[in-house]
């Protein structure tokens, strides 16, 4: 049972390396042999001379990063990259989505397309696909979601998840809410799955958490990776029925994306503090669920800040915290757990109706998976996978900032010389208006 | 011509072949051979016994008779298979004769009417009972259908809410659906490296205990294949089946009785049996100049209606319809004259409220035992008896006369008719275009 994961662009390259290493280092410290090898054999397969190599498959127009990537989990010595499963090329995108998907995506399909092949060929059975990018640049987004598309063709029944990385609002590229709503639009009928992470919230925890002085990508990354790892590593699900899951992507869709008009999932995981401080800090079960469940309802991503006056709403309407802040309706959520007396922990406050629309029983609407194997140090640790309102803000400001963008017709011509018409443009905002209709109006 | 039809009939050979095929697959013993079929389309009596046969195997499979009912060919077991063919709906006219008609020689029984019998236990649906049993037999790893708790139908609002509950019920059954598509995927792989490192390693006999449960599973599958293979092949051709069958019911209708000519009436006293006969044909025949021309007008009106209302004003298939409305016709051949002419489950109400018309026939039952009657179906073209003489005939010269006033009777009624139900659909398809149809 294993996820193959596809490495796109700068970003999704930086992110999926951050998060093989998380990963391997949290399976070989594992103390449990079959927590290790199930999740050895969900990321890596090993090659004759026995070392472990990641299910990645790295796409991206320019060498530099792949190449860093090589070298680096070659260096680690714990795994490594296959030797022939990268591919990239000397130009890259220039940060246009329009080059990505209608240039570079088209001209190299066959050479990636045969590079996943064979990644999924040496797995005994698919869980699905990973296809980790940024929204902002060109490449990732781009070629993305060309590829996303590529392989929706090739495995119309295989799991494909996204996971996709927010720009600053303030923002690195200028064209970047264009290109993110591009991506988004066509992920939205391809991918199974949206699995988002705001560079922002990111960069608040580095801060806030962290501690961290000077924050760079890296510290960013591993962020996101801890996240990712602590979803995706193996679990006791309700299905599994005392073993690890063995189809973890599959379960993860069916618990909080059966509806294609709601796929958009975000995370929260607690606690996250500097490693030095991890030996000194003891936890319990209902204080961090506790804080979990006040980050869910007032949309708070960290500990930090937690609006506690916010509660569901009674008999009538939504309540408001003080501060302004509104109470965060889910759709569904996945509770994960991990560490010491787990099955101790008690899971009843996330299973509230009040958490939940009206149509979705919140036996439906909420699952919870368990693994009693500490993770990535933490002797406890609880992740949170929601598709509720928390990214309608966000979505909102990146459609609402390109939509001006548009309305100028500022950089269009960018687009539509590589064949992205205006056309094209409505039809992507049409479509993420629609999303962000149906999630303004869950209730 | 002779060409296409030599290979029109190879190709039909070919397709009751593969249904031949599908049958022994589904597990039903004493299937004949296909050559049995063309026989039986003509009444053969060396076939009959064969289709008994098969008849009952079928029933037994299905479960609509005990297997206690055994399989020798006595009239008890003969009586259990029309029994069960009774259940599964069908009926004619053999199925109600006593055993003593055998001996006397009425009996109008031949490897026709079960080859027809058959048709209808194909076209019910008993071969898709068949194969879903025996594939359940097969593939062990199959879930059996849970019963569906229905109490949410009860409470079903079309509200958006609901639309969105549902939405959701069905995206995750097609994720659980995925999900075991990938179990089955994994399953087959590690099957076919199970088999082939069995192969590899033949003299392997420590391992027999587990090397016998597979080999058991493994040919299960084999059948499996072969199984679906063979429905698959059968559902390719189906279509050049029934057509053929229609031809069988064709020949049924122009050819009657073919054991008839064996007792020719030598005198007077079988004159009337005859007469009595060929009276009630001439008055089912009048019965069903309007019903049949109702029913053709009533088709091609239902077509255009279909097209808006389709799965609202009725479930038949046009196909289907036919088919029925063929079998409803060898019914009343058969000699249902209770019912009005057309099944009433068949037909919206009221087109079933048709004006009845055996007052008519009536006028013309006494007088109308002569030769060549105003035809308007050549199928019904028997032979009346001609030798035949009753104290109440007519000349023919005024039989003819009063049929055609007849017929112009009929056709005005009928006309009349056709306007009421066309005024009457319209007012329906009125009231159906407020409603607003939610595609599947």
């Amino acid at each position: 049972m294993s996820v193959v994961t596809l490495q796109l662009g700068q970003c999704g390259n930086q992110v999926a390396h951050q998060l093989f290493h998380v990963v391997c280092s949290d399976a070989q410290n594992a103390h449990k042999k079959t927590y290790r090898a199930e999740s050895c054999e969900r990321f890596f397969h090993q090659n004759t001379h026995g070392e472990l190599v990641a299910r990645a498959v790295l796409v991206d127009m320019e060498p530099k990063v792949i190449n860093h990537s090589l070298s680096e989990a070659a260096r680690s010595g714990r795994w490594r990259y296959g030797e022939s499963s990268h591919f990239s090329q000397k130009q890259g995108s220039g940060n246009n989505w329009a080059n990505g998907y209608c240039v570079h995506g088209p001209r190299h399909r066959d050479v990636v397309e045969e590079l996943v092949r064979r990644e999924v060929e040496r797995c005994d059975r698919l869980a699905g696909l990973v296809a980790m990018m940024s929204v902002a640049g060109g490449t990732g987004s781009g070629v993305g979601a060309y590829v996303t598309q590529c392989l929706r063709d090739i495995y119309p029944t295989s799991f494909i998840i996204n996971h996709l990385t927010w720009p600053y609002g303030t923002g690195e590229v200028i064209v970047q809410n264009y290109n993110s709503v591009l991506t988004l639009a066509h992920l939205y009928q391809l991918s199974d799955a949206i699995l988002v992470h705001e560079n922002d919230t990111v960069h608040r925890i580095c801060s806030q958490l962290l501690n961290i002085k000077h924050i760079s990508f890296s510290d960013v990354n591993r962020v996101i990776a801890h996240q990712l790892g602590s979803v995706l590593q193996p679990a006791l699900t309700t299905d599994s029925h005392g073993v690890y899951s063995r189809n973890p992507l599959g379960e993860l869709v069916s618990a909080l994306a059966c509806h294609p008009e709601y796929k958009l999932l975000s995370m929260c995981t607690i606690p996250q503090m500097p490693s030095s401080s991890i030996a000194y800090s003891t936890f319990s079960w209902p204080a961090l669920l506790k804080h979990l469940r006040q980050m869910l309802i007032s949309n708070t991503k960290m500990e930090e800040g937690i609006d506690w006056q916010v509660r569901p709403p009674g008999g009538s309407g939504r309540s408001m915290g003080l501060t302004g802040g509104s109470f965060n309706t889910s759709l569904a959520n996945l509770l994960i757990l991990r560490g010491k007396d787990v099955y101790s922990a008690e899971t009843g406050g996330f299973e509230d109706p009040a958490l939940y629309t009206s149509w979705l029983s919140s036996k439906e609407a909420f699952n919870s998976w368990k693994s009693p194997v500490p993770f990535n140090k933490y002797e406890k640790s609880a992740t949170l996978v929601s598709n509720s309102q928390a990214l309608l803000r966000p979505l909102d400001d990146m459609v609402g900032k390109a939509w001006n963008m548009f309305a100028s017709r500022a950089y269009i011509h960018q687009y539509t010389k590589y064949g992205i018409s205006e056309e094209d443009f409505l039809d992507s905002f049409t479509s993420l208006e629609q999303v962000l209709s149906s999630y303004r109006h869950l209730c | 011509m002779q060409r296409t039809k030599a290979s029109v009939s190879v190709e039909v050979k070919q397709v009751i072949g593969a249904l031949c095929r599908l049958l022994a697959a589904v597990g039903v013993d004493s299937v004949p051979a296909p050559e049995s079929f063309r026989r039986a389309k003509f009444g053969g009596g060396a076939e009959e016994d064969q289709f008994w046969q098969l008849l009952s195997s079928i029933l037994q499979k299905a479960g609509v008779v005990p297997s206690e009912a055994g399989s020798q060919l006595g009239g008890e077991h003969r009586k259990w298979v029309a029994a069960g063919l009774w259940q599964t709906g069908y009926h004619a006219d053999w199925m109600y004769e006593s055993e003593g008609g055998d001996a006397e020689g009425g009996r109008s029984l031949s490897s026709r009417d079960l080859l027809l019998a058959l048709g209808w236990l194909l076209a019910s649906g008993t071969l898709e009972k068949l194969l879903t049993q025996r594939v359940q037999q097969l593939d062990k790893t199959l879930l059996t259908s849970v019963p569906v708790n229905l109490h949410l139908s009860n409470e079903f609002q079309s509200d958006s809410a609901s639309l969105r509950r549902l939405q959701w019920l069905t995206g995750c059954l097609r994720h659980q659906g995925r999900i075991l598509l990938s179990m089955l995927q994994e399953r087959t792989r590690l099957l076919h490296a199970v088999f082939s490192a069995n192969l590899s390693s033949t003299a392997s006999s420590s391992s027999s205990q587990s090397s016998t449960v597979l080999k058991e599973d493994c040919s299960c599958i084999r059948q499996l294949c072969d199984l679906l293979e063979a429905y698959l092949n059968w559902t390719q051709v189906e279509k050049v089946f029934w057509t053929w069958m229609d031809s069988v019911v064709d020949c049924h209708l122009t050819g009657p009785v073919v054991k008839r000519p064996t007792h020719t009436p030598s005198g007077n006293l079988r004159v009337c049996h005859h007469g009595t006969w060929g009276l009630e044909k001439l008055e089912d025949m009048l019965l069903r100049l309007p019903t049949a021309q109702e029913c053709n007008t009533h088709t091609s009106i239902r077509t255009q209606v279909s097209v808006f209302i389709a799965s609202i004003l009725y479930s038949l298939s046009s196909q289907e319809g036919q088919r029925r409305g063929r079998g409803d016709v060898k019914d009343r051949e058969g000699g249902e004259k209770g019912q009005a002419g057309l099944d009433a489950s068949f037909l919206p109400p009221f087109i079933s409220s048709l004006p009845s018309v055996p007052a008519l026939s009536q006028v013309c039952r006494a007088r109308l035992r002569v030769e060549k009657p105003v035809r308007h179906r050549s199928c019904t073209a028997e032979d009346v008896h001609s030798g035949a003489e009753a104290p109440c005939e007519l000349p023919v010269s005024q039989a003819a006369e009063m049929l055609l006033h007849a017929e112009t009777l009929l056709l005005e009624r009928r006309d009349r008719q056709r306007q009421a139900n066309r005024t009457q659909l319209q007012e329906m398809i009125g009231r159906q275009d407020l409603l607003v149809l939610i595609p599947p």
